[in-house]
């Protein structure tokens, strides 16, 4: 026993002794101001990162040309200073502050600019976010081209020569249908001016003959030379005299392919964020890391503890030092909500932001004085499955679209305001008018849908699943929708779950019936949430495709090559008469100004054509509702704005939750907020 | 197919090794301790090191290490070989893949990420990339979700936050455990008794997190004496310990009641009770040895999940321990992290199961007598 | 032990006698009553009653007990009663058979490792060890791929991914024991009767082990049942069981607002399946013990 007792106090010992070793390098104290920041960073590389935790740090340790002011969240001149546009909208030239500096002492210089988006698309790099840069002129060809003309001039015409080979004669429909999905055609050929390759991608259903495949291959060969010689032309002139360029250390001049109204808004937004090159050619995959990095934003990286906490601290080098408030500042790697709650009412964080407390408690912290809450720019909804029975049946879709009691999830599940949708776009994008939905709550319709469909009073559907991600909340969404199914239709429906990757999986190789998705709008515009349904899009998972869809799509992009040749769509939309008008008044417009205001236009018309189809004929998701910001901020912290006052007086809602750290202040504990602060 | 009887063959490898005659143990088991102590001193200083530490680690083992440990060591090295293999087709055969996203990247972008982080699209290749790393360059591999790090820079300041959390947690559970069973065991139904009844009702029917979770609100919210989460200090420790250590202690105190009240009909016993031995004495030097075997037995695994981490309480607690990487790496299929991890448990799996081998000989003088 | 010594009656089998002692341990037939109507009451009742688990009525939510929901609704107004009750369909299923399947395979091959020792047991535990060293979610991902889509919420998958781990720990802790038993005067006396090898596990060596093994068992029943929830993490749980009905329950436990229904019901159930199972394992180590035999 009393060995017993020496070699349990020996383990006792020598387990204090690790515990203090490993704790004596842990402590600092407190920061000014500490956030929840949901899960641990991927990455500070602004070039490659793409979540909200990142983005959160990335906005203090880098700055833009532009940047949003905190009131807002309008752009206001960061590292730039001035800036030109043309008045075709096309072309931008930007001023650098001269007093602009990185943290390390050098200048910020347009250099930096154009090293860092030519970096962001660089091929190698791998960065996802790449398309977001796309309208600046040679920056897709320099981005994809290469790649594409690979494919195109390799793989696709092997495998099309494989697909004449096996079938002598006439090819079928279906085989030509899986090399063109196989081979990702709809992407590979995005934006071809070639009319063949357009009239295949927007084929109309039946075989193919052989001599038409052999045409379709000299196409294709012919577009891959096309690809190969405009990526080596952007090559050529990307960041160095053409798309994005620095006439002198001073002058950036960046010119776009079509006028984009929220550019100005993206140059605050991280992909835009210039990086030091050389601190990135020192060490490629890890300059970010404390030590090594070098920011020109309002902080500094003091520390980051992965798992733990990231730490950030003022930095003395940065041009607007002297409106930063704060000296340090803690974001905190914590995952579970309850967690993170308590933390905020013990007083260790001063902000959880968004998604970031238990939501069965949304009621009870509603009433709090400190919580804040407004529309976002999310939708959540269920794609389903348009290759398999019997939802190949555009009846079962809308039946199952009209089955469901969006309003009582709204209500009384999810508790916080969230609206019902009934579209796919979320309210709120300026100048957007959204088209007429068929999408509403009516049971008897939609049962007589289903007993059209050959299933009367539910009878002999197949039972069916419902796919989500691993998460409580989604997890009770799909259980309400099931069972309200079920009731509803009297069909079998069981909601599954699958862990984040292997539901990524399901989704894209179409193995699930109906599954759970939400899409982030990048910017306020409906293309960020339309553009992903084309036919074959990496992002569509449905497998479902519209001809007239696609063209709309493609005719929004680019207005101009609409306007060129409008028959087709002018045949087929619902609402021709409006198109026409609209199309007329660009022709009509005199001066520049009006033409940009009326092409803009026309473009939003496009686009509600286009969403009208997913909620009025095709149905091939299922939207459930649009998401609100909600979090939680102590009194005390100043600078920190729920809703938003434009420069118009008008306010509006902080749709994403963006809170820049740089005009947040603490004040004395009790003393009243800021006054238009929430 | 070829990767399940290349497994298959693996694996009756391993179990051969056990039939090696002592003397080529020796000498193998030494070459192996060497050539893996060779390997690691080789980063640090250059080749000639690697080769000279080497020979000196190989010489040192094969004359003063104990067989014991050697026959181990020719189980370890081919075993981990095994392990990263299988774990390999493992992860390869699951769906998804590291650089899948919510937003689909075009095939290029996989590809250019695919090439940095040495994943190509096959376990076989990726089988050999990581062992050239790990013995050519000495390196876990990136991390692919974490980036900019290596897994041994993850691991590196995990490990330690874990195996102090852990052994604090062991300590208690051991303490704790063992003391409430073996009175619980010698007094049926006495207070003690009930005890330790409760605790097993409380420690193995609540799971960790809701236990953690409500000394969170009582500790924290309401008495305040401690910290929610987080760490930095002892008090950080107090709770996310309790919460990982009362599962353990529930089942230590279980099997020590059992292993006592067994060991106290046994026939030695008696007969010491009889020679009018103090009660005291026949407990401590008698009872108790047979009484821990089967807490030892349970120890051996135990303790090594316990110290490289508890993912829940980890979460819970907002501690950046190790825990946390068994289950992130398979659920963002980031193969590297994976890979490191298992190693790490792996070698601590062996590590305690050998110090269980080593504990029955000590604790039961005949089981030494039949191993020699 | 209380336990009479000899019985009157015709010479009986051990087992029979051990039977009759256990009959005769008031708390262990309480322990099985209890687990018995728990089983038909978790069976019966919801078709009884017409309970519905799956019936949300989200206006009704978060109702605490009351005579129109004895255990309350829940977040979405589901009934906590018809949840529990077809939640133990699954967990005392479960629980029970994947813990009897562990038992099996982990006490024949601890028992023979120990038994051999040596080498033998030397290969053996080898192989254990590698077993732990597996990374478990990937064992489990690719066991639900092996089933289709239409599987899920089936006990079989869910029940193979169990025992794959359960029995490696038990095998150590029967192997343990053996081992100092191996050696003990009556093993070998029992040798030199040229008693077969089978005979001597079978009627010597296990019994003192049934103690430890019975012990351990009854732990594992409950922690197979939490277990079960992590395996829903990964997309593997049965549709409803206990464990997931406790894991969805923390999010009572805050500071905020307590429905403690949600967590209690589960628990208590969970907790009265593990004290039962308890005073079974009791019961029956003491019936089994040889050293009350005469």
């Amino acid at each position: 026993m009393r060995r017993n007792l020496i070699s349990a106090f020996l383990v006792l010992v020598a387990a204090l002794l690790v515990v203090g070793l490993t704790l004596s390098r842990a402590t600092r104290g407190r920061a000014a101001f500490s956030f929840v920041n949901g899960t641990e960073p991927k990455t500070l590389d602004p070039n490659v990162m793409t979540g909200e935790p990142e983005g959160r740090i990335a906005q203090e340790l880098f700055e833009g040309l532009t940047r949003l002011e905190a009131s807002s969240l309008e752009p206001a001149p960061g590292a730039a200073e001035s800036w030109e546009i043309t008045p075709d909208g096309k072309t931008y030239t930007f001023h650098m502050r001269p007093s602009a500096r990185w943290s390390d002492g050098h200048r910020v210089t347009a250099h930096d600019f154009v090293y860092s988006w030519r970096r962001m698309q660089e091929p190698a790099l791998g960065s996802e976010y790449a398309y977001i840069m796309h309208m600046i002129r040679y920056a897709e060809a320099f981005n994809t081209h290469a790649a594409q003309a690979d494919a195109l001039e390799g793989p696709i015409v092997k495998a099309l020569d494989e697909l004449v080979a096996k079938y002598h004669g006439v090819v079928p429909q279906d085989a030509v249908r899986e090399f063109d999905s196989k081979q990702r055609l709809h992407g590979v050929l995005k934006g071809t001016p070639n009319p063949k390759l357009s009239a295949f991608l927007l084929r109309p259903s039946g075989d193919s003959s052989q001599t038409e495949l052999l045409e379709l291959r000299r196409e294709l060969k012919t577009e891959g030379a096309r690809r190969r010689a405009l990526h080596d032309e952007a090559v050529r002139h990307f960041g160095v005299d053409g798309g994005a360029y620095a006439k002198d250390d001073h002058t950036l001049v960046v010119e776009l392919v079509a006028p984009t109204p929220y550019f100005l808004e993206l140059t605050a937004f991280h992909p835009f964020y210039p990086v030091p090159r050389w601190a990135v050619e020192r060490s490629p995959h890890a300059w970010f890391l404390p030590g090594s990095i070098v920011g020109n934003g309002p902080f500094l990286l003091a520390d980051w503890r992965v798992g733990d906490r990231i730490r950030l601290e003022r930095s003395p080098t940065y041009w607007g030092r002297d409106e930063v408030k704060l000296n340090s500042a803690e974001a905190l790697a914590i995952e579970n909500v309850t967690t993170a709650l308590n933390l905020y009412l013990t007083g260790e964080v001063d902000w959880l932001p968004h998604n970031n407390y238990p939501l069965d408690l949304s009621l009870d912290l509603k009433k709090r004085q400190d919580f804040y809450v407004g529309p976002a720019l999310i939708a959540y909804f269920y794609r389903i499955n348009t290759t398999r029975k019997p939802f190949d049946d555009v009846r079962v879709r809308k039946a199952i679209n009209l089955a469901i009691d969006r309003e009582s999830i709204t209500r009384d599940v999810l508790l916080l305001g969230q609206l019902p949708a009934t579209h796919f776009v979320p309210p709120g994008i300026r100048g957007y008018v959204p088209p007429p939905t068929a999408i509403s709550y009516d049971v008897a319709q939609a049962r007589k849908l289903l007993a059209e469909a050959g299933f009367p009073d539910g009878k002999g559907f197949p039972k069916f699943g419902i796919l989500y991600n691993t998460l409580e909340a989604h997890k009770k969404l799909a259980e309400v929708v099931a069972d309200q199914l079920h009731r509803n239709l009297n069909i079998e429906v069981a909601a599954y779950n699958q862990e984040w990757q292997s539901y990524l999986e399901s989704e894209t190789s179409l193995n699930y019936d109906v599954s759970r998705g939400g899409w982030v709008g990048d910017y306020e515009d409906p293309n960020t949430f339309l553009d992903i349904w084309v036919t074959n899009g990496g992002n569509n998972k449905t497998g479902w495709g519209n001809l007239v869809y696609d063209r709309l799509i493609e005719g929004a992009a680019n207005v101009e090559k609409f306007l060129a040749e409008p028959a087709f769509l002018l045949e087929h939309a619902h609402d021709r008469a409006a198109l026409k008008l609209l199309a007329e008044q660009v022709q009509k417009s005199s001066d520049a100004a009006t033409r940009l205001d009326a092409i803009a236009k026309l473009r939003l018309a496009l686009l509600a054509e286009a969403e009208g189809i997913l909620i009025r004929d095709d149905f091939p998701i299922i939207p459930v509702y649009f998401y609100v910001i909600s979090g939680l901020v102590k009194p005390n912290v100043g600078g920190f704005y729920a809703n938003l006052v434009g420069a118009d007086g008008q306010t509006r809602s902080n749709l994403r939750d963006l809170h820049p750290l740089r005009s947040i202040e603490m004040k004395a504990a009790g003393s009243t907020p800021a006054g238009s602060a929430r | 197919m070829i990767e399940a009887l290349t497994l298959l063959f693996g694996l009756a490898l391993l179990a051969a090794t056990a039939w090696c005659p002592p003397r080529w143990t020796r000498i193998l088991g030494s070459l192996l301790f060497g050539f893996v102590v060779g390997v690691v001193v080789r980063f640090s200083f250059g080749g000639a090191g690697g080769v000279v530490g080497g020979l000196v680690a190989a010489g040192v083992a094969f004359r003063f290490l104990p067989l014991l440990v050697l026959r181990r060591v020719v189980f370890l090295v081919p075993a981990l070989v095994l392990l990263i293999f299988a774990t390999t087709v493992l992860m390869y055969k699951a769906p998804g893949n590291p650089f899948a996203n919510e937003r689909a990247s075009s095939p290029q972008v996989e590809a250019a990420l695919r090439a940095q982080y040495g994943v190509p699209k096959n376990a076989n290749q990726f089988f050999g990339i990581y062992m050239r790393r790990l013995l050519v360059e000495g390196t876990l591999g990136p991390s692919i979700k974490v980036q900019g790090r290596t897994v041994e820079q993850l691991i590196a300041p995990a490990f330690p936050v874990s195996l102090s959390l852990g052994l604090l947690a062991l300590t208690l559970s051991v303490i704790f455990g063992l003391s409430l069973g073996v009175l619980a065991g010698l007094k049926r139904n006495s207070a003690a008794d009930y005890l330790s009844m409760g605790l097993a009702l409380i420690g193995i029917s609540l799971p960790s997190f809701v236990i953690g979770a409500t000394m969170m609100i009582v500790f924290s919210l309401w008495l305040g004496w401690l910290p929610v989460a987080g760490w930095g200090s002892f008090k950080h420790l107090v709770m996310p310990a309790l919460a990982l250590s009362l599962p353990s202690s529930a089942v230590i105190a279980r099997l020590a009641r059992s292993g006592i009240i067994e060991v106290m009909q046994q026939d030695f016993v008696r007969t010491a009770r009889a020679k009018g031995l103090p009660e005291s004495w026949v407990i401590g030097r008698h009872a108790l040895r047979g009484a821990v075997i089967p807490v030892v037995s349970y120890l051996g695994p135990a303790a090594a999940a316990i110290m490289t981490g508890s993912f829940v309480v980890e979460v819970l607690f907002a501690i950046p321990g190790m825990g946390q990487w068994f289950v992130k790496g398979a659920i963002n299929r980031d193969y590297s992290v994976v890979l490191g991890t298992a190693i790490v448990y792996f070698g601590m799996v062996i590590l305690f199961n050998l110090l269980v081998d080593l504990a029955y000989a000590w604790l039961d003088p005949r089981v030494r007598e039949e191993r020699a | 032990m209380t336990t009479p010594a000899r019985i009157d009656a015709a010479p009986r089998s051990p087992f029979q006698l051990a039977f009759r002692r256990l009959l005769l341990n008031r708390a262990a037939v309480a322990g099985a009553l209890v687990i018995v109507v728990m089983c038909v009451s978790c069976v019966l009742l919801p078709i009884l009653l017409q309970l519905d688990p799956n019936h949300t009525q989200p206006a009704l939510r978060n109702l605490p007990p009351s005579s129109r929901f004895p255990f309350g609704t829940d977040s979405v107004g589901r009934d906590v009663l018809a949840r529990v009750l077809v939640g133990g369909r699954a967990s005392l299923l479960v629980g029970l058979a994947s813990t009897a399947v562990s038992v099996l395979v982990g006490v024949s091959y601890g028992a023979v490792a120990g038994f051999y020792g040596g080498k033998v047991d030397d290969a053996m535990m080898r192989f254990v060890d590698f077993l732990y060293g597996l990374p478990y979610m990937f064992l489990v991902i690719l066991i639900m791929l092996m089933f289709s889509e239409t599987a899920r919420g089936e006990m079989l998958p869910v029940f193979l991914a169990l025992g794959l781990v359960q029995w490696l720990t038990m095998a150590r802790i029967v192997r343990g024991q053996v081992l100092t038993l191996r050696n003990q005067e009556f093993v070998q006396a029992a040798e030199l009767l040229g008693a077969s090898d089978l005979r001597i596990l079978v009627r010597h060596v296990l019994p003192n082990v049934v103690g430890v093994i019975v012990v351990y068992a009854t732990l594992m029943v409950p922690s197979v049942i939490i277990l079960e929830s992590f395996l829903s993490f990964l997309g593997l749980g049965v549709a409803l069981s206990w464990g997931q009905l406790v894991s969805d329950g923390v999010a009572v436990v805050n500071p905020i607002r307590s429905y403690w229904w949600l967590l209690f019901w589960p628990s208590a159930f969970l907790g009265l399946t593990l004290l039962s199972l308890n005073f079974i394992g009791d019961g029956l180590r003491d019936a089994l013990d040889p050293k009350a035999r005469t």
